[in-house]
């Protein structure tokens, strides 16, 4: 029940945080007032309520509202294996690793469905495109994430904390966290890795939607962004532990940490035309994650 | 409370047949945009499924690897092997590329 | 009570504005950029006020139209150095050399506090097509396809260019006010997935004259920003003062931080032994120039570079030229068959 709650603050809060430094950091690069960023996402999120919500010709409409509702529950299911003190998770199974990566997978339906639904040009072909992209990254990160469990000895999330004890991850395996950060971008839609939401199709996957849905889908986007980070502190550098702070509040802290970074990429690095990227995922990125696990197996074994 | 009322009591202002015309800078369609789309990358989701299927036998495989040792890491190790000989071929043959 | 709270709160955000671009769009761009009143968005649905900058081409007035009646609820027009449509209402009007920031605020406050009624559409509420199916759902009738479900026909199939897959091909005219391209020009392509097949020139860029090229160049670069996934950098660059050196250096070293050049992948758009990523480069290295730069005789025509280029490759090619050069790349085209908006009388004499 604690865990939870947990959660469910952690979202919360994680939307609020990611929303306000995603402002933040707009505003700095774009070189415009810093001080009104950060009353910007309350703003937004009253003009978003307060307009109306556009129907599309003949949309699949049952796809169309099912989308960001999913999105937001795998964003939760996702964060419901990270554990926030030893033995405090939602679902606290041997398996959460496996679990984590269908929520992953899974990402790449919801987003697809949310271009689909619409019946408009830019959206699908923003959803067919995210799916070429998404795929890969997938891999990708499941063979860094597989890399981790090595030293566990365990795919439970739990045993991967409890393995970090003497090193963390980041630094045991240097290829794994900037490797999984790439995943993080593409499954919230973000900066080098927006293939489905890109700006050169005016949004893409959310481009004919207004008002309360447009609030939704970024809401989820952000709560995925949560659950992604919070995942990422646990696996790469070592969730909960750490000295004199209660567990809870490190892991907080490095969730944010890892938020930072994912945002200031999004609006410093450039992205790069999707079939350029679909080949330096599979001939460059990807045996990439292939030295990862070696390395990560002949360190196991030390 | 504010988002669940506007869940529930759908807008004052009904979608309009021009407003639902998908946005294309003004711009117009003739035909649905549902349609038979020409997928460019789907070789590449053949690769990709030799990848997901491999990805079964990695689960148990990590939990053994430090009870197997060196078997493990040589077992992986020619199974990726193989499967970069796929990559590469694959590569040759240009299905990374939206052709 | 809580509504009013809702609407005050809303009101204190910038004031999402979408620039419907005419005669004047330059100048209007670049002062909406720097403004702190607006943000200007990218899309329709986004926005709450359409601000039609500068008066529109009369063959543009029907997309015009479209645009305005895609904007969601509530919404207002603000005619910026424009004479308003006879339908347009109550519509707000700013003289060519005002700001209209103060304007906007206040009309943006007044439409979410219910104040200001809500614009009406300007075309008629009827589907875009007479129905023709024979089921429920308007499946059944003659041939593969059926009637037209929905109101729209099907797309039907075509031969592909690069394997010969007999998929559907998808045609559709886009612009003259879509965001990645030019100001002006509107294409007719036809798609199968997201690659090129065919592209027309429905209507040309507007012409920005001669002495606009600085202010020209950083609308340009902002373009090419957004469609490398750099919205905030394209917000700095479009409001970033020509005559400032600071500004404009401190700009250049974030875009070449930010490998933008480097993201463009070589030999794209090849057109006069240059390519998309040479031009950008140039592009970039001359912000803060106030003289045009062209390449040497283009003869070439846009059209002719896009076949065979998926979706984000056919925009960085476009974007990757000169607005002054793509005037001279795009023209024009001859028109036999039925142009939907453009009648022949609105045509006549009415050259840009």
């Amino acid at each position: 029940m604690t865990a939870l709650i947990a959660v469910l603050l952690l979202l919360a809060a994680g939307v609020w945080f990611g929303a306000t430094v995603d402002a933040v950091a707009e505003a700095a690069v774009a070189g415009r007032p810093v001080r009104t960023a950060l009353a910007a996402p309350f703003r937004r999120t009253a003009l978003m309520l307060s307009r109306q919500a556009i129907e599309t010709e003949h949309p699949d409409t049952l796809n169309h509202l099912l989308a960001p509702a999913c999105y937001l529950v795998l964003a939760a299911a996702g964060l419901s294996v990270v554990p926030f003190a030893p033995g405090v998770a939602v679902t606290d199974i041997a398996t959460g690793l496996v679990l984590w990566g269908a929520c992953e997978a899974l990402v790449v339906v919801v987003v697809f469905l949310n271009g689909w639904s619409a019946n408009a040009p830019l959206p699908l072909i923003g959803g067919y495109r995210y799916v070429a992209i998404g795929l890969p990254a997938m891999l990708i990160s499941m063979f860094v994430l597989i890399g981790t469990a090595l030293p566990a000895q365990s795919l439970g999330v739990s045993a991967v904390v409890e393995s970090q004890r003497v090193l963390i991850n980041a630094v045991r395996q240097p290829l794994g966290l900037p490797l999984f950060l790439l995943l993080g971008l593409s499954i919230t839609l973000r900066g080098p890795f927006n293939y489905g939401d890109s700006a050169d199709l005016v949004g893409g996957t959310q481009a004919e939607v207004a008002g309360v849905q447009r609030l939704l889908w970024r809401g989820a986007k952000l709560a995925m962004l949560t659950a992604f980070s919070a995942m990422a502190a646990t696996v790469f550098l070592g969730g909960y532990l750490g000295p004199v702070l209660p567990g809870p509040a490190w892991l907080v802290l490095k969730t944010a940490l890892v938020m930072l970074m994912l945002v200031a990429i999004t609006h410093l690095v450039a992205r790069v035309p999707p079939a350029r990227m679909l080949t330096w995922l599979w001939t460059v990125l990807l045996p990439l994650s292939f030295v990862d696990l070696v390395w990560a197996g002949l360190e196991a074994m030390r | 409370m504010a988002l669940l009322g506007q869940l529930a009591s759908p807008s004052s202002w009904p979608t309009s047949w021009p407003q639902r015309a998908p946005f294309l800078g003004g711009g117009d369609q003739t035909v649905h945009a549902w349609q038979r789309y020409h997928v460019r990358y789907y070789s590449m989701t053949l690769l990709f499924i030799a990848f997901e299927m491999e990805m079964m036998f990695m689960y148990p495989w990590a939990v053994v690897f430090v009870a197997e040792g060196m078997k493990a890491m040589v077992e992986m190790g020619m199974f990726l092997a193989i499967l970069s000989v796929g990559i590469v071929y694959g590569w040759r043959e240009g299905i990374f590329r939206w052709q | 009570m809580a509504m009013t709270a809702l609407a005050r709160m809303a009101a204190r955000a910038p004031v999402p504005v979408f620039v419907a671009t005419g005669q004047g769009w330059l100048a209007s761009c670049r002062n909406l950029a720097a403004s702190v009143d607006v943000a200007v968005v990218t899309n329709i649905r986004e926005a709450a006020i359409l601000i039609v900058a500068g008066e529109p081409r009369d063959e543009d007035r029907d997309a015009l139209r479209r645009l305005h009646d895609q904007m969601p609820h509530p919404r207002a027009t603000a005619w910026w150095g424009a004479r308003p449509f006879a339908e347009a209402g109550s519509a707000i009007e700013v003289s060519a050399t005002d700001d209209p920031g103060p304007l906007l605020r206040s009309a943006f406050a007044a439409l979410l506090a219910r104040v200001r009624e809500s614009e009406p559409d300007w075309l008629p509420d009827d589907p875009p097509n007479p129905w023709q199916g024979e089921g429920d759902h308007g499946q059944g009738g003659k041939g593969m396809m059926g009637g037209t479900p929905y109101g729209r026909p099907m797309a039907m199939t075509a031969d592909d260019l690069r394997d010969g897959l007999a998929l559907d091909s998808f045609t559709f005219t886009i612009g003259p006010f879509y965001p990645s391209l030019p100001p002006g020009l509107a294409l007719e392509l036809t798609l199968q997935g997201d690659v090129i097949q065919s592209a027309r020139v429905v209507r040309p860029p507007l012409d920005p004259g001669e002495d606009a090229a600085g202010a020209c160049r950083s609308m340009t670069v902002g373009r090419m920003l957004r469609l490398l996934e750099l919205d905030a950098l394209a917000r700095r660059c479009e409001a970033v003062p020509v005559e400032d050196r600071d500004a404009v250096n401190g700009l250049k070293r974030w875009i070449g931080a930010s490998c933008a050049m480097r993201a463009i992948p070589k030999g794209l758009g090849r057109l006069a032994g240059d390519d998309a990523r040479a031009r950008f480069t140039r592009m970039v290295a001359a912000l803060g120039d106030a003289e045009a730069s062209s390449i040497a005789g283009p003869g070439g025509r846009l059209v002719d570079l896009l076949p065979g280029l998926e979706w984000n490759e056919a925009l960085l090619v476009i974007n990757s030229f000169s607005h002054r050069d793509l005037v001279a790349l795009a023209p024009r085209e001859m028109e036999q068959e039925e142009d939907s908006e453009g009648s022949a009388e609105q045509r006549e004499g009415h050259g840009i």
